[in-house]
């Protein structure tokens, strides 16, 4: 049972409505099984079927209007799953920007497409099943069972007897069918991963030589699985096997006793043939429960998995207004820390430093050290655990803010290209751009000639499943939709690490151009970059140990200066 | 066709396994249905008061063994059903293996995410859904209908047509139309989801761009209206199968009257007694519906059609066929190894060549750097060097012999550290011995030493069994990369490739790195692409490409002295060298 299910808005009203149905329906399947019975024994009692008709009518429409209450549920789970889902998907998606590319990073980008896509699919098939199923298993079995009472005490108790047993067979095998699966989980998932893991690692194997001979291992490793999972499911199937049983055996054993009581008389044909109509029917709901296990099961977990994300703390604290930075403003870190749950040392620690008007700061350290935390922090994509920012005197807990992140070019070390035109992809943060600016934007990032280059030009699509740019390409577009929003802050984390290095000096020009006259964060371990900073921050395990100009910190002949010595050296 | 097909040679194949499973699904539904048919008939029997027990005692043990039975074969069944899918799945597993194998090298360039191996790999187990939702359930019911029009027909032909068309109803004219509705509904849907689902990965991939736009409202209210017509689209089909449904009740419901009202008639001709009333309509309900799920599980056939339209393309796609045999040239002399390129071309028709009038000549333990931006035919030439790649024009040759010709023997004359080395699922130990099977553990931390990763994997809470993907946080770029140098030195190439290996690595990292790399591969050739100058100056000759051709060339001595292009790029790698020079 899922406590959840109740903490979802016009649940209540769903719920008396599928129990009135339900009801209803209840009293049909009695109806039917009733007027069944009835006609069969006028039959056997030597009535002529014109005399019966009318009963078996009875019957038939019983049939027909127990199926349109089924519909009739079945529309009522629909539109409340429907409903409930997509507001569960729009909280998501809010939910989503508010967190970040950090959170969808740690996530996994797919794992995270696979939440808002299939996920919410996952969880309305799960409330469109459940609630229907709750409510027969619930209602319908009781009813049967108190009119049977009613009609044949030994049937009732022989029925009201077989669910707990039934149930508690379930729940050993079920038991047991999970301790064998536990104990084989590990082996169980290195079998199972081992053909995606083959087939990912091909291109090594074939390196080494070995993709031929590797054949025999995955037959070998197969059949291994094969043989695992069949021993588990050996064990999986008995529970559905109990329930089978069991029902067949109550059902069994209400036929035989029915018959004992007819020979002796004690008892008629009819209502022991509406008994025995009655009795599959009353272990229906019960068994139906455990159809479409997997489906329920999947669906409540991706529920939980979506209210774990709904729950979590998002970054935008309160608006603030932030005016636009000028050539006189300042900003300045006080005492910042970042603490990883899943980390004993901080990733940044006691951050502090200020800068104002139009700077170029330079961040540089080891892989790890957390220039990109820190860049993260400063684009607003992570709250800092403890410490606040200053901007123009004004105090601010995260920089989480619009309109600070409206005013910032953010380029990565892999920009991302929109599955679009490159135009638009261009103007993304200017829609309003024109051509001409957008041209300009273009010409300056050096984009023009690879523009003409194009088979549409400005037209060609671009990014995922269009045409494929190289790397400097990529960072060119970034630069130009930089050129063209003009924006006054610039964060760079990483932008040509993955580049060649000609690619990377023509690069250099143009974003020394881009620079000019911004605030400009530059997280990167290629040092040369440092020779045009106006400050550089010097991070070593989540600290600044050293900050200054490029000349002071050379003078210091510390962390910074032994850099470039490993640089000089060689190797 | 044959070839192509991944349903019918597997049904061939286990015909056994899957005539059996067949056997005891039927069996399961008609133990049903006796179960019903021999209760109706013991209450009956009873109710006519027959003097002792003993008259009802066979009904009451067909009962019971009918009961008992009809659970038996359904946990039968099921097993038989999954032993009957692994097996398939297994033969199918080494079956797309055979056909990617060949490819191997060329995959990654062909498709857009290295994701599509694993999509192949769901597809498989998809088809195992087939089997054992569709398939089998549609064959039961057939052999159900067959068994019920046989025993009827024994005793009134007219009859059997009649039912014959009442349950055809159920198990073909619903089900085809189904089929028919259900496929378009399910391609839009399946359009719909497709498009959608392309755009929010879009989004999801370029999110810190949509939070500095501010403007990510706006893509939620558009994902939400094209959400909203897909809603509408699957409410359509969700009414469909709610009529579809009462549609087959009115049937069931038929047949059950029609069965009461015919076993009536042959009670009162005489044909059957009394009893048989009950027990007839008893048991038209119980088998009757069983037919009634083959409507929604023949619909759902088309979502299967992805996945195998994705298998059978793979399939007329792959270029390389699997080759049984392993071609060896004994003749090859691995201790000294010439790598002779002549006037070499490459290219794709309708294409500019990727490589033009190439040659170069390398000697044993010659070590070459090769610098280029993207799309100046360094992998491509390296491709050429390994034999994966046929030369348009000119020849790669190795010790005098085509480098294409070589085949498996390839491996063992070099090796390749690439960007993104690979490591499997498995412990450091097996990681490492990869590179030769053979090696004894003495072997293994020899290597490792030599890599300087011994001490750290002896920290490892299991040392050298430790699984690599639970420590998979716990290697960094740098140490992975030297699990993979210490692979190449299991493997003992005379030739060693390498692709990139420091990429992303920070410069003391990159710096140690090629250190050990160097160290540790003396004596061999190395034809390094690299894309950026630091430890250039350990090479013998660093080659600049560009267009498919070489334009600079020389030692970094040579090149220094003589090329002012060349000055500039080292300045970018060593910022305080200008200062000096």
């Amino acid at each position: 049972m899922d406590k959840a299910l109740f903490s979802y808005k016009g649940i209540k009203s769903v719920l008396a409505g599928l129990a009135i149905l339900t009801a209803i329906q209840g009293a049909i399947i009695i109806i039917q099984a009733y007027f069944l019975a009835d006609a069969i024994s006028s039959l056997f009692g030597g009535d002529l079927f014109a005399n019966v008709f009318k009963k078996l009518i009875i019957f038939f429409l019983a049939l027909v209007v127990r199926q349109l209450l089924t519909v009739w549920k079945r529309n009522i789970a629909y539109r409340f799953a429907a409903r409930t889902s997509k507001e569960f998907r729009e909280s998501l998606l809010q939910k989503l920007f508010q967190l970040g590319p950090r959170f969808v990073k740690e996530e996994g980008s797919g794992q995270t497409v696979t939440l808002v896509m299939e996920g919410i699919m996952k969880f309305r098939r799960y409330l469109e099943l459940i609630l229907p199923k709750l409510m027969n298993s619930a209602m319908i079995p009781v009813m049967i069972c108190i009119f049977i009472f009613f009609v044949n005490i030994r049937s009732a108790v022989i029925l009201a007897l077989a669910v707990p047993i039934l149930i508690a067979f379930m729940i050993l095998l079920g038991l047991a069918a999970k301790v064998k699966a536990d104990r084989q989980y590990e082996s169980y998932q290195m079998l199972s991963n081992h053909f995606v893991d083959s087939l990912r690692g091909l291109e090594t194997l074939k390196y080494l030589g070995l993709s031929r001979q590797h054949i025999n291992k995955i037959i070998l490793v197969s059949e291994r699985y094969r043989r695992a999972t069949m021993g588990t499911l050996r064990i999986a199937f008995l529970s559905s096997f109990a329930l089978d049983f069991f029902t067949m055996l109550s059902i069994a054993t209400v036929a035989v006793f029915l018959g004992m009581d007819l020979i002796n008389g004690k008892m008629e044909l009819r209502p022991a043939l509406t008994i025995l109509i009655l009795a599959p029917e009353y272990f229906l709901p019960i068994r139906e429960v455990g159809a479409d296990y997997h489906a329920t099961l999947d669906g409540k977990e991706a529920g939980k998995k979506i209210q774990e994300i709904l729950d979590k703390e998002s970054l935008q604290q309160k608006q603030e207004p932030i005016p636009l930075w000028k050539s006189t403003s300042t900003f300045s870190v006080e005492g910042v820390s970042v603490h990883f749950p899943d980390s004993d040392r901080p990733a940044l620690h006691d951050i502090q430093f200020s800068v104002s008007g139009s700077k170029k700061i330079g961040v540089i350290g080891a892989s790890g050290a957390g220039k990109s935390t820190l860049i993260d922090i400063l684009s607003g994509f992570l709250a800092p655990s403890s410490g606040e920012f200053q901007i123009n005197g004004k105090k601010l807990t995260t920089l989480s803010q619009l309109n600070w992140q409206s005013q910032i070019t953010y380029i990565p070390q892999h920009p991302y290209i929109f599955h679009d035109t490159v135009l638009n992809n261009i103007r993304f943060y200017d829609p309003e751009a024109t051509m001409k600016e957008i041209e300009e934007a273009a010409e300056r990032a050096g984009l023009t000639e690879v523009i003409r280059s194009l088979p549409r030009g400005f037209e060609t699509i671009i990014g995922e499943g269009g045409r494929s740019l190289s790397g400097g390409q990529e960072q060119r577009i970034a630069l130009a939709r930089a050129f063209l929003g003009n924006r006054p802050i610039i964060m760079l984390d990483e932008p040509t690490a993955h580049l060649d290095i000609e690619t990377e000096y023509e690069l250099k020009e143009t974003m020394l151009q881009l620079f000019k006259g911004k605030l400009v964060f530059f997280a990167t371990h290629r040092l040369h970059w440092m020779l045009d900073m106006d400050l550089i921050i010097v991070l070593d395990q989540g600290k600044i140990v050293e900050i200054g100009t490029h000349e002071q910190l050379i003078g210091q002949k510390s962390t910074y200066y032994q850099l470039f010595k490993t640089q000089m050296r060689g190797i | 066709m044959d070839k192509e097909n991944w349903i019918f040679p597997y049904l061939r194949q286990y015909r056994g396994l899957f005539a059996l499973a067949i056997l005891l699904g039927s069996l399961t539904i008609l133990f049903g249905g006796a179960l019903m048919f021999t209760s109706g008939y013991l209450i009956s029997k009873a109710a006519t008061q027959p003097e002792s027990i003993l008259m009802i005692y066979v009904p009451i043990v067909g009962v019971r063994a009918f009961g008992i039975g009809r659970a038996v074969l359904s946990y039968v069944e099921r097993l038989t059903g999954h032993q009957f899918i692994l097996k398939i799945l297994s033969e199918m597993r080494v079956r797309l293996y055979k056909i990617i194998e060949p490819q191997a090298l060329f995959l990654r360039s062909r498709v857009r995410t290295g994701d599509i191996l694993g999509v192949l790999a769901d597809d498989i187990e998809h088809l195992q859904d087939f089997y054992l939702k569709t398939l089998f359930p549609s064959i039961i019911s057939l052999v159900i209908y067959t068994v019920i029009l046989i025993c009827t027909g024994l005793f009134s032909i007219p009859f059997a047509i009649l039912l014959a068309v009442l349950i055809g109803l159920l198990i073909f004219v619903g089900p085809i139309i189904s089929y028919i509705y259900m496929k378009t509904k399910n391609e839009q849907l399946k359009r719909g989801r497709n498009r959608l689902y392309q755009q929010f990965t879009d989004t999801i991939f370029g999110i810190s761009d949509w939070i500095f736009s501010g403007k990510y409202a706006t893509f939620i209210q558009r994902y939400e209206t094209q959400e909203h017509q897909l809603l509408e689209l699957e409410t359509k089909k969700h009414s469909f199968v709610n009529w579809r449904d009462v549609m087959n009740q009115i049937v069931l419901g038929i047949i059950v009257v029609l069965a009461i009202y015919w076993a009536n008639e042959q009670t009162v001709g005489g044909e059957f007694s009394p009893t048989m009333i009950a027990a007839c309509g008893l048991v038209a309900l119980s088998l009757v519906e069983s037919f009634l799920p083959i409507a929604g599980a023949v619909s759902e056939t088309s979502s299967y059609q992805d996945s195998l339209k994705r298998l059978e393309a793979i399939q007329a796609e792959s270029s390389h066929p699997w080759i049984e045999a392993d071609g060896w040239k004994d003749s090859l002399d691995l201790s000294q190894v010439t790598i002779e390129i002549n006037h070499l071309s490459f290219g794709y028709p309708s294409e500019t060549p990727l490589l033009d009038d190439f040659s170069l000549k390398i000697g044993q333990g010659e070590k070459i750097a090769i610098i280029g931006r993207s799309g100046s035919g360094k992998s491509t030439l390296l491709k050429l060097i390994q034999g994966a790649l046929v030369p348009t024009r000119g020849e790669v040759l190795i010790n005098g012999m085509n480098a294409h010709e070589l085949a498996s023997t390839v491996p063992k004359l070099m090796a390749v550290l690439n960007q993104k080395p690979y490591l499997f699922n498995t412990s450091v130990m097996n990681n490492i011995r990869l590179g030769n099977p053979e090696a004894t553990d003495e072997e293994v931390y020899e290597v490792a030493k030599m890599v300087q990763l011994h001490q750290m994997i002896m920290q490892l809470p299991k040392g050298y069994e430790t699984n690599m993907h639970e420590t998979g946080q716990r290697f960094s770029g740098g140490e992975r990369q030297r699990i993979a140098l210490a692979r190449i030195l299991l493997q003992k190439t005379p030739i060693v490739i390498m692709d990139e290996p420091t990429v992303g690595l920070d410069p003391i990292t990159e710096a140690n790195l090629l250190a050990t790399i160097f160290d540790t591969l003396k004596g061999k050739t190395i034809i390094w692409v690299t894309h950026h100058l630091i430890g250039v100056e350990k090479m013998d000759r660093i080659l600049f490409l560009e267009k498919g051709k070489i334009t600079m060339d020389g030692s970094h001595q040579q090149l220094l002295k003589s090329e002012e292009r060349y000055r500039r790029l080292y300045a970018l790698d060593r910022p305080l060298y200008r200062s000096k020079w």
